[in-house]
């Protein structure tokens, strides 16, 4: 793990503090949390108070291992609005640092891992608005051990998509290498992962989810992601795109395996000039550029996966949001290019990636650290992750929130 | 060649006329034309009879290879405007038939003529056309045509590629018996990617449904735009910046330099129209379609490469009506080839980008048609040997084409 200079240092300091059940990444259109509540506080996303959490968390020279039982916590904020997001940080930093005002002494600095570009861009937001430093990690680093966590610690993690059906896959850890990572965020990043740690960016795109979102709201006044989604289950792309069909009079083109239906031109139709903007149907619009985006990216994906012979593509980041269309669409154009050799699998986990990973990165030796304990009783697989500095084993299925149960237990 | 059965059949009937100088390429928005006329005739691109170049063209018993020099020439119309393209079609037809004796377009039933052409539009319109000009389109597959066209411009035409880097435009140089194997990729409505090993070798490899008709249906959509030239020239004045998130703005102005992004790379395009304190026309459609172009164009490179990459191929060679010699649209593509190649592949373009399937569908023209054309080698100025599909066709073009793209050629007849 990448250490900067200045947290070693400090971290020498008697009178640092570090909180470690909370990780950022924040990326260009979202910020992504994780953080730690205890069964017995009254923690609530809402961000109550968690002063009897803190009383265990930040004992300062306590060598014994208490473990705590809790849930970790997912949540998100629109990179545009990062003032909520402070403010929900502000109401759990109360908690964390003992004093109560939100300012802290000078010599005792607060640091938060943070991960994605926003770790750097709002470093001095953080600094001037929450007193709090941002101990800055790499984005893929932070993205590929979140992803090697997810998939060796939780139960059912990723899934298969097709024809309707969603189907877990499992994971067997000692055979989770290589595999491509797609982490599907504004933009998109496709990474080779080997190993734990092992990883190299090979590719990516920039018609990501900040494309659908953006093109989406241009095109149909949408107010926000989650309605742009919602619209295009109700429309039909046919409208708006030219289909192999519609060149051709209704036949296939079946001589190079194009059949009538296969879009060969995304907004193909919308060249005529007997229609404006006004006069094509916002659903049918959304459904169009939903296709064009994951059709898009499915097809990179691919060829990035045949180029290292990897078999398996997992999809993650906000952008599908357990959308039925969106993972189909995905599914089927792997499906397609490949000729069935390759499989996308998504996660349910999917755009917390980054954060995880962050989360992960905590080091254990720090006084205030926490080590996540392993869950034994359920996952007698160990899933130790970043080395020997955290281990962490979640179990089954997340709430309606999202959390999930786990322990972690400090050192 | 592909034969259709019923050309074959048809063939031996006497009473048929074949219209050898002339081709389409019927695609999804656009209408591709090429057309031979003779030096001596009134035929201009405007339409006017052609009357005494059929005279030595459609002489049936002729067994003497008369040359005849002339031009091909080169149109184009919306497939949405098709009745524009049949309407040009019935005034140079007039003097296409003129041996069946009827000059008003009526041919007499067992006197069937046929038309070369290609594209989706070649099955979609055969009804239209027969009905409006009694004429009966000659099928020939898309891609077969597009890598004839292709293999043809590239040996025969003397400045035909050229790459395009740091707004320099550099002719290139093919040695006919080292241009295989290749990557012809071809951006109409819609894109093609076909890897070429020889001559009427070839394979679609891959493909991408975000095309020309992409970059003109969404660019319409955005800016109101009335055509497609309008929307280019738009681009040339925009900032895609204003759209565009770049890794410097989720960054905070720094490069991501450990994966190699420079903060300029861009991140998610139209990535700041997620912006909730613009509307649509609150942005300029200059900046907007400078971002539509350039996703559309980096999208393209990129899904070049990879399949370049994955069959070993070195060079690429773009055609089709999307890039029509824009600056911009070329930079785009070769800056993303080269990026992401690292330099390895070269991205080509090609002077007659949109008329490769045309061009394609004029050689498979059969030189043992009664009526037929067989296309001259030009000796004096181009040595090298041209021949294309078979025995059938050869042909050799003349230096630069003229303002109108039209190109010098010698026709013989057979």
């Amino acid at each position: 793990m990448d250490r900067l200079a200045d947290v070693s240092n400090l971290r020498s300091s008697q009178s640092q503090t570090q909180i470690s059940h909370l990780a950022l990444d924040i990326g260009g259109s979202l910020i992504k949390l994780v953080y730690f509540c205890r069964y017995d506080d009254s923690c609530r996303d809402d961000g109550d108070e968690l002063r009897s959490q803190n009383d265990s968390l930040c004992s300062k020279s306590d060598n014994s291992q208490p473990v705590l039982e809790g849930r970790l916590h997912f949540a998100k904020f629109e990179t545009s609005k990062i003032n909520d997001c402070l403010d929900f940080l502000h109401s759990m930093k109360l908690c964390l640092d003992g004093s109560h005002d939100g300012t802290a002494p000078p010599s005792n600095k607060i640091f938060i891992k943070a991960t994605g570009g926003g770790a750097y861009k709002f470093a001095d937001l953080f600094k001037e608005k929450l007193g709090v430093s941002l101990d800055k990690e790499d984005e893929m680093e932070c993205l590929v051990t979140g992803a090697n966590f997810l998939l060796k610690a939780v139960h059912q993690e990723a899934f298969t998509y097709l024809d309707g059906q969603k189907e877990f896959v499992q994971i067997d850890p000692n055979d989770l290498y290589p595999y491509l990572l797609v982490n599907i965020g504004s933009g998109v990043s496709m990474i080779k992962v080997d190993g734990d740690g092992k990883f190299e960016r090979v590719s990516g795109t920039s018609l990501g989810g900040g494309t659908f979102w953006g093109l989406g709201r241009l095109l149909t006044k949408c107010k926000n992601f989650d309605e742009l989604l919602e619209l295009s289950h109700r429309g039909n792309n046919r409208i708006v795109d030219m289909l192999v069909g519609d060149i051709y009079g209704g036949t296939d083109y079946a001589k190079i395996g194009l059949s009538s239906t296969t879009i060969a031109s995304s907004f193909g139709k919308a060249i005529s000039d007997s229609k404006e903007l006004e006069d094509y149907e916002p659903e049918d619009v959304s459904r169009s550029l939903l296709r064009m985006i994951s059709n898009n990216i499915g097809q990179i994906s691919y060829l990035n996966a045949l180029r290292f012979g990897l078999k398996r593509i997992f999809f993650a980041g906000f952008f599908i949001r357990g959308h039925a269309y969106t993972m189909d669409t995905i599914s089927v154009a792997v499906n397609f290019w490949s000729k069935g050799e390759a499989k996308a699998m998504f996660l349910r986990h999917e755009g917390f990636l980054g954060a995880l990973g962050a989360f992960m990165s905590y080091e254990k030796q720090c006084l205030d650290g926490l080590t996540v304990h392993k869950m034994q009783q359920k996952f007698p697989i160990s899933a130790s992750s970043a080395g020997d500095n955290i281990y962490c084993s979640l179990n089954s299925n997340s709430d309606e929130n999202g959390s999930i149960e786990c322990t972690v237990y400090g050192t």
